[in-house]
């Protein structure tokens, strides 16, 4: 009895699928034969009797029966069952995107604890505190206008059911083409924004947005005033972020260099690298050239001192937590796990995990190698290094190409570490300039160099016909356009970052004072020890000089 | 110095004046949304000036301050760069010339931002003092 239940329902969907819109369309007209067959196996349906049994195998429940009727005298229709498996398609694709920001939500946790624990214990509550406050700054900021000039003119993704209220992207016209340059709607999600597709979109890319403004607190940290560092994450959430992700994912200019100029399918950045890493590595190095070395840093000859940070436990369970929630930004990348291309999930999946996984061999080996330890905080590196490359291409490269590209990242995160603390003088307590705007912008590179044209999203990305595939596998004009999106990040995103830090530092102040800096800003920046039951040990002489030394 | 209360009401003041401005973008079409930009920016213009004003307060800062022209040489080298970039893609319509101004103009603002930036961050550093 059971099986022939079974079958019906099942001979009863395929006539369904055979039969195509069309027949969706005419079905409510005159009932047809498959009508008949809908009805015949809707009344074949388990009774409530029967399921009051209890189903311990799990072959009574979600049949046919479960088919919401929108017309009860009419019984079951195509209709019925068309506009069910829609919702069931939509249902998966929001399930499937709110659980992964949820798991980029909670990567906020891990940033707090790389951040913190590779600061002194005497900064551990101001750099905590920065971590859980620039969540409510963004989050506000990109609600009241950053969601809007990011995506107020994304209209159009089929996995998200459409969004159609976000169709107000401002264009300019240019060299005889049209060029996206920023959306328009959705600002305080108000309006025909108030709509179920647009919060999963606008919750989704709200997440990301605040991973990039994470990122400047790290290289910022144990020097910046906790005012400034406020003022300047608003606006990095209301403006810098938004205008660069629109871009490249709000079908801005970049997403269009397929259509409008030939090169590839257009800048891609499957989970941004570019997007969210780079501009938040890019924008660190403006703050950290602005805010200046932390007290001792430097000697008087250039050479760079270490100051170690206070918890390597935290560090690595940080990391972990991070290499976790990324599992949400990349997969999750995707918008669904029901449409053209989705079940790639697996693939992407895998990839960001084999690219962390080489990328704490390539920095852990490095460190062994040529300074004789396999450093904990650089290994850590290596492996945010790996994953913050496969971010970019995560989407569209194999499994091999993955290895590679995040063993790749893991040795120049080490490289870059070495070059911003040596060469350019400039302190990064955490290491973010390298790991995220070094690997950022390599990751970008990757795509335009390892996509292997086999992920079909729909048969098109950004409107070009054809699967995104890079240098090494035949396309040459991809990696062009990903090399625009460098120099976007490097010229504009960096250059406008550091102007208006400037701004910010000319009116604000960018800066703790040295007496602060050097009694540790828990105190008199949040009022309260991070620690307050531990015994400082005392630090070495040139940390601790009086504050009239440190500005003489 | 640290945190203060005028801080806080700077803050405050800015949030508040971030938000007016925000609503009067999002409502321009009508009067009411004219009128909240208008107020909007005037309290964002007066926190700024609060900022200012409480800015001496933090006291003496590790920092020697930066020579103001390499600063704005390193911001136009890095805009110089991506300029340059968005004008070489229509000098050339194949693949390898684009290639090449892509390259040049990325080089361009490296120079800005890794060269002359840090430069002029470096110039009257703490550390040499």
């Amino acid at each position: 009895m059971k099986i022939f239940r079974m079958a019906s329902a099942t001979c009863a969907l395929a006539v369904l699928l055979l039969a195509g819109a069309g027949t969706v369309a005419r079905a409510d007209a005159a009932p047809s034969a498959s009508a008949a067959e809908l009805k015949d196996a809707a009344s074949k349906a388990p009774t409530t009797s029967t399921l009051a049994a209890g189903d311990p195998g799990g072959t009574l429940t979600g049949t046919i029966s479960d088919v919401p009727v929108s017309d009860s005298k009419a019984g079951l229709t195509l209709s019925d069952v068309g506009n069910q498996v829609g919702q069931n398609k939509i249902g998966i694709n929001f399930t499937w995107t709110l659980i992964c920001g949820f798991l980029v939500m909670f990567m906020q946790a891990g940033f707090a604890m790389v951040e913190a624990g590779l600061c002194r214990v005497k900064n551990a509550n101001h750099t905590y505190m920065m971590n859980f406050f620039v969540y409510g700054c963004g989050l506000f900021a990109y609600w009241i206008l950053g969601f809007a000039i990011q995506m107020g003119g994304a209209a159009g993704n089929g996995n998200l059911g459409g969004l159609q209220p976000l169709a107000g992207e401002h264009t300019l016209s240019l060299f005889g083409k049209t060029w996206g340059v920023f959306g328009q709607t959705g600002m305080f999600l108000s309006g025909h924004t108030y709509d179920v597709g647009v919060m999963v979109i606008f919750l989704f890319q709200m997440v990301f947005m605040d991973t990039a403004l994470t990122i400047v607190t790290g290289a910022c940290a144990e020097r910046w005033k906790f005012l400034t560092f406020a003022v300047s994450s608003v606006l990095m959430g209301a403006i810098t972020y938004p205008l660069f992700a629109n871009w490249a994912w709000g079908g801005g200019w970049l997403a269009q260099l397929g259509t409008n100029m030939g090169l590839g399918k257009g800048y891609a950045d499957f989970a941004g690298s570019g997007v969210v890493h780079a501009v938040g590595g890019l924008t660190a190095l403006a703050c950290a050239l602005i805010v200046g070395p932390r007290i001792g840093k430097f000697n008087r000859d250039g050479s760079a001192n270490a100051i170690i940070g206070h918890d390597i436990s935290a560090v690595l369970i940080g990391c972990f937590i991070l290499a976790f929630g990324w599992f949400g930004f990349n997969p999750g990348s995707t918008l669904g796990a029901s449409a053209a291309g989705c079940l790639r999930i697996g693939s992407v999946a895998v990839n960001t995990m084999l690219a962390g996984c080489t990328g704490t061999f390539g920095a852990l080996l490095y460190m062994w190698v040529m300074k004789g330890k396999p450093d904990a905080s650089m290994s850590a590196n290596g492996l945010l290094a790996g994953l913050v490359a496969i971010t970019a291409p995560s989407g569209f490269v194999n499994p091999i190409s993955s290895g590679i590209i995040g063993f790749i990242a893991g040795i120049l995160v080490c490289l870059s570490v070495a070059f911003v603390e040596n060469r350019l003088k400039v302190d990064d307590p955490v290491g973010a300039i390298s790991v995220h705007g070094a690997c950022g912008l390599w990751g970008v590179i990757s795509v335009g160099l390892f996509a292997d044209g086999t992920s079909n999203y729909g048969g098109a990305w950004n409107g070009v016909t054809g699967n995104v595939t890079g240098l090494f596998y035949g396309d040459a004009s991809q990696l062009v356009a990903q090399l625009v999106g460098v120099s976007t990040l490097v010229g504009f995103v960096f250059g406008f970052s550091y102007a208006l830090n400037w701004v910010l530092d000319i009116f604000l102040g960018q800066r703790t004072s040295a007496e602060s800096e050097i009694g540790g800003l828990d105190l008199p920046e949040m009022g309260q020890l991070g620690y307050p039951e531990f015994v400082f040990t005392p630090e070495p002489s040139h940390l601790t000089v009086a504050a009239q030394a440190a500005v003489a | 110095m640290a945190a203060t209360k005028s801080q806080g009401r700077s803050f405050s003041l800015f949030m508040v004046g971030a938000t007016a401005t925000a609503v009067g973008i999002a409502t321009f079409s009508s009067g009411t949304g004219k009128l909240a930009l208008i107020v909007g920016l005037v309290i964002l213009a007066a926190s700024f000036g609060m900022f200012l004003k409480i800015k001496p307060e933090e006291g003496e800062v590790a920092d020697k301050g930066q020579p103001a022209a390499m600063r704005v040489a390193g911001v136009l080298a890095a805009f110089l760069g991506w300029v340059i970039v968005l004008f070489g893609l229509n000098l050339s319509s194949n693949v390898s010339g684009r290639m090449i101004t892509t390259l040049i103009g990325i080089a361009v603002s490296l120079v800005g931002a890794i060269v002359l930036l840090p430069a002029a961050a470096n110039k009257n550093a703490i550390w040499k003092a």
